[in-house]
């Protein structure tokens, strides 16, 4: 299955509430998909767990760093690992302004890095960034099972 | 000379002795030879004298025949004058050849027949002389025919012919001893004349080669002579001599260098008082003293100060020889002088050096300082080495110093061990456990040197000790403090990620949900509830900047100082840049100074200028056009970098608030802020070993000075 879904990584519902809304006034109308952990975002993406035989891939990852079971740095790293999500486009979106988790992020291949501004409008404006680069800007790699 | 044990001199008294005896020798050989040729030729002379005798006895035997017979046939006795003429030389004929042959005993018994013979003879001659004056001339010519005359003659005529014979032997017998007589003289003569001249020429030769020898000797001797006067006048060694009678001495000679040393005339020292007039005062007694020992020993080795020419006194080494003649009587004193001022100026700061040196070690009690023999033994100790270690010097000394180590290393060897590897190495340095007296233990940081003497053989070792004990203790605990404070940081940094992360997110939630209610449930609020709302969103974004202002103040005590020069001008000229681009509006000036370059952390000297610069546009913010500038001073001795602005200022009894964590001299209304900004830059001032302060005045500007 593929179409131009947003997988969107968030243990926190607040964030994703608000996320949405972010992507909601910027008019980015993609389907959002929510996985709340790190182990939920790799099912998803590689059919496995609960969601067996059903891999998508999405049009962009949007990812948390801390997350339950499997942390953000991890699932970029298996994302990166495996040939069918290799080339994905990945966007950190964290809390976290430390600078190993920056430097960690991009060594992992990690496509940008956002931190999360308190400031809602800020927020939203950063949201409207990233959406009008990666989903409008962007030419999105070829997709593996579509070529 | 040659290794033959004799000398020249005797080898040439042999030659010419030898010579001598050989002269002589042929002399007497020749000599001898001659008298026996003489000799020779009187037996010569004598064996032709006896033939002749011989001859003419027998001549007048005949003619006194003859006589007798014509006196018989003619009776004329005038013919008789032969026979008595041969009567009386016949006789005397005879006596004569018996005294001739008187060494001749077979020519004396033939002379005693032929003497018989010829009596005989002649006196049948004297019957036939008889008969015929008698008897008439018949009776005479029968008395000579049958007389038997002719048979007496014939036996005489025999018998001297024997007798001739015998002497013609005996003639050629004596002439062949002559002959050989007189080769064998020249033989000797001869032999005699070769050997003399072989000696004599040898003797020529060898008198030559001693001459010869003798003028080399006598070169060589002017050669040395003139090397010796050459070698005194320029040796620092002066030499004199004193004749001496009883026990007084008078100086008679002196080598010349006396005046270069001295300073004194060479004919000055030669005054009987001089010595004693210029010796020390001080000294001279003792000098005096020790004379009688010049008598005792015949030697006297002393020094003492002498005054020279110029009046100043040197010390002077004084070495001398009492020589004696044959009775044992002193005759004279010869000696050597050396100046030795600076030997002993030497001697003495070098003792008084090592007074100093003992006192020093004496005194000190922080360290054990003490002198070990090659085998360990302990052969000095100081206060320090008392006090560490707790024995008294009378207790320790010549024990083995390895009673100072723990038994485990005396066990495993290291007492032995640290004396070898001092011996090869020279010296040997550790720190370990060491024992006290009492059987209690402290650490020890040991220096051990080998002592070696002037010729490099080791006499010993010299170590140094010292009680670390308490630093030991202090360098664990610190060691422990910095495990803690490495667990600290671990969990504060956790705890900053939690913050960062944590901390914000439901800030986020406040924010964007009010900002979500002021959106979307615009109408159903009046505007009360709209400014509540806004000042939840404030709060919200409030303490959003004052965690992250926070979290930059903790990121800048964490991490490692990347030290370089820094060009603090181009920094204050960018983050003044990136100013005025937040605000073109603002009338501001930056004067920056050029060339302000520190050893520093660029990161860190970046977020000193952007607190500091931005202070001063904050504080300036009220002013229709403000200035700032930056510049270095001379503070105490070193450089301190400075920003000054003319904004709203500060007052001075505050001035200690300044860079507390969270204080604020200005309402937040009037100026935002954390107050954090200068925290975080005294603590980068402090991390570069730096001071930071600030001068200021209420609406008169503000300066912040750091050095670093």
């Amino acid at each position: 299955m593929h179409d131009r879904s947003i997988l969107l990584v968030e243990d926190n519902p607040d964030d994703e509430a608000l996320t949405r809304r972010a992507l909601a006034k910027n008019n980015i109308q993609n389907e959002i998909v929510v996985a709340r952990d790190g182990a939920e975002a790799l099912d998803w993406l590689f059919g496995t767990g609960p969601h067996a035989g059903r891999a998508a891939t999405p049009e962009l990852v949007l990812l948390d760093l801390k997350l339950p079971k499997v942390d953000g740095l991890e699932v970029l790293r298996r994302i990166r690992a495996n040939p069918s999500t290799r080339l994905l486009p990945v966007v950190i979106l964290t809390s976290s302004r430390e600078e190993k988790d920056v430097v960690t992020g991009y060594g992992l291949g990690a496509n940008s890095y956002i931190r999360k501004p308190v400031d809602f409008g800020q927020f939203v404006e950063a949201v409207r960034q990233l959406g009008l680069y990666w989903l409008v800007l962007n030419e999105p790699p070829p997709r593996p099972d579509a070529a | 000379m040659t290794g033959t044990g004799l000398s020249l001199e005797r080898r040439i008294q042999i030659g010419f002795g030898v010579a001598v005896a050989i002269i002589a020798g042929v002399g007497a050989a020749a000599l001898r030879s001659t008298q026996a040729t003489v000799d020779s030729a009187r037996w010569v002379a004598h064996t032709l004298q006896v033939r002749a005798e011989l001859e003419g006895a027998f001549a007048d035997l005949i003619e006194a025949e003859t006589g007798v017979r014509g006196y018989v046939i003619t009776s004329d006795t005038s013919y008789l004058a032969p026979y008595h003429a041969a009567r009386t030389t016949l006789r005397s004929g005879l006596a004569g050849l018996r005294a001739l042959t008187a060494d001749n005993p077979a020519q004396q018994r033939r002379l005693d027949s032929l003497e018989t013979l010829v009596a005989t003879r002649l006196d049948r001659l004297q019957r036939t002389i008889d008969t015929r004056r008698t008897a008439g001339l018949a009776a005479a010519a029968r008395a000579v025919i049958g007389g038997g005359g002719k048979e007496l003659t014939q036996l005489a005529h025999e018998l001297f012919t024997r007798m001739e014979d015998d002497e013609a032997r005996l003639l050629a017998e004596r002439s062949a001893t002559l002959q050989a007589r007189a080769r064998l003289a020249r033989l000797a003569a001869w032999t005699g004349v070769l050997v003399a001249s072989v000696l004599a020429g040898l003797a020529g030769v060898l008198v030559g080669r001693e001459m010869a020898a003798r003028r080399r000797a006598e070169q060589a001797l002017r050669e040395t002579q003139t090397r010796f006067q050459q070698m005194l006048g320029s040796s620092t060694a002066i030499i004199y001599a004193n004749t001496v009678s009883g026990t007084t001495f008078s100086p008679s000679w002196v080598s010349e260098n006396v005046t270069r040393i001295t300073g004194y005339r060479s004919d000055e020292p030669l005054q009987p008082s001089w010595w004693l007039d210029n010796l020390h005062p001080d000294d001279r007694a003792r000098v005096l003293a020790e004379m009688p020992a010049l008598f005792a020993d015949d030697q006297l080795t002393t020094e003492y100060r002498f005054r020279g020419k110029d009046g100043a006194y040197r010390w002077v080494h004084d070495e001398s020889r009492l020589l004696r003649d044959a009775t044992g009587r002193p005759i004279e004193v010869v000696g050597s002088w050396v100046d030795v001022t600076a030997r002993r100026e030497a001697e003495v700061s070098l003792r008084a050096g090592e007074e100093r040196l003992r006192l020093l070690v004496g005194s000190v009690r922080d360290y054990a300082i003490y002198m070990l023999d090659p085998d360990g033994h302990v052969r000095s100790w100081n206060a320090g080495a008392q006090h560490i270690k707790g024995y008294t010097e009378a207790e320790i000394l010549g024990q083995h110093f390895s009673r100072f180590y723990t038994p485990e290393d005396v066990a495993g060897g290291r007492p032995a061990a640290a004396l070898r590897a001092t011996a090869a190495g020279g010296r040997f340095e550790e720190e370990n456990w060491r024992v006290r007296k009492d059987g209690s233990r402290f650490w020890a940081d040991v220096v051990m040197t080998a002592v070696r003497d002037d010729r490099g053989a080791l006499v010993g070792f010299a170590k140094v000790t010292r009680d670390l004990t308490e630093r030991k203790r202090a360098e664990q605990a610190l060691r422990s403090y910095a495990a803690q404070l490495e667990v600290a940081n671990k969990e504060l940094e956790a705890f900053s990620y939690s913050v960062s992360h944590d901390l914000r997110t439901p800030l986020r939630s406040l924010d964007g949900f009010s900002q979500a209610l002021l959106e979307d449930y615009h109408d159903r609020l009046d505007d009360t509830g709209r400014d509540f709302l806004q000042r939840v969103r404030a709060a919200s974004q409030r303490m959003g900047t004052l965690i992250d202002d926070l979290l930059s103040l903790s990121r800048v005590t964490r991490g490692d100082l990347q030290v370089a020069a820094v060009d603090l001008s181009a920094l204050a000229a960018a983050v003044a840049t990136e100013l005025k681009k937040s605000d073109p509006e603002r009338a501001i000036t930056f004067a920056i100074a050029p060339d302000l370059v520190a050893r520093a952390d660029a990161g860190l000297m970046r977020v000193v200028l952007q607190n500091l610069l931005g202070n001063a546009w904050k504080f300036t913010g009220r002013r229709p056009a403000a200035h700032v500038e930056v510049g270095v001073m001379a503070h105490d001795g070193r450089r301190a970098f400075f920003v000054r602005d003319d904004g709203a200022g500060f007052d001075m009894a505050y001035a200690a608030k300044l860079f507390g964590t969270f204080q604020r001299l200005h309402a937040a209304a009037e100026f935002p802020g954390s107050g954090i900004g200068l925290a975080t830059v005294q603590r980068i001032i402090h991390r570069h070993g730096g001071q930071v302060w600030a001068e200021g005045a209420p609406d008169r500007g503000a300066t912040f000075y750091f050095t670093l």
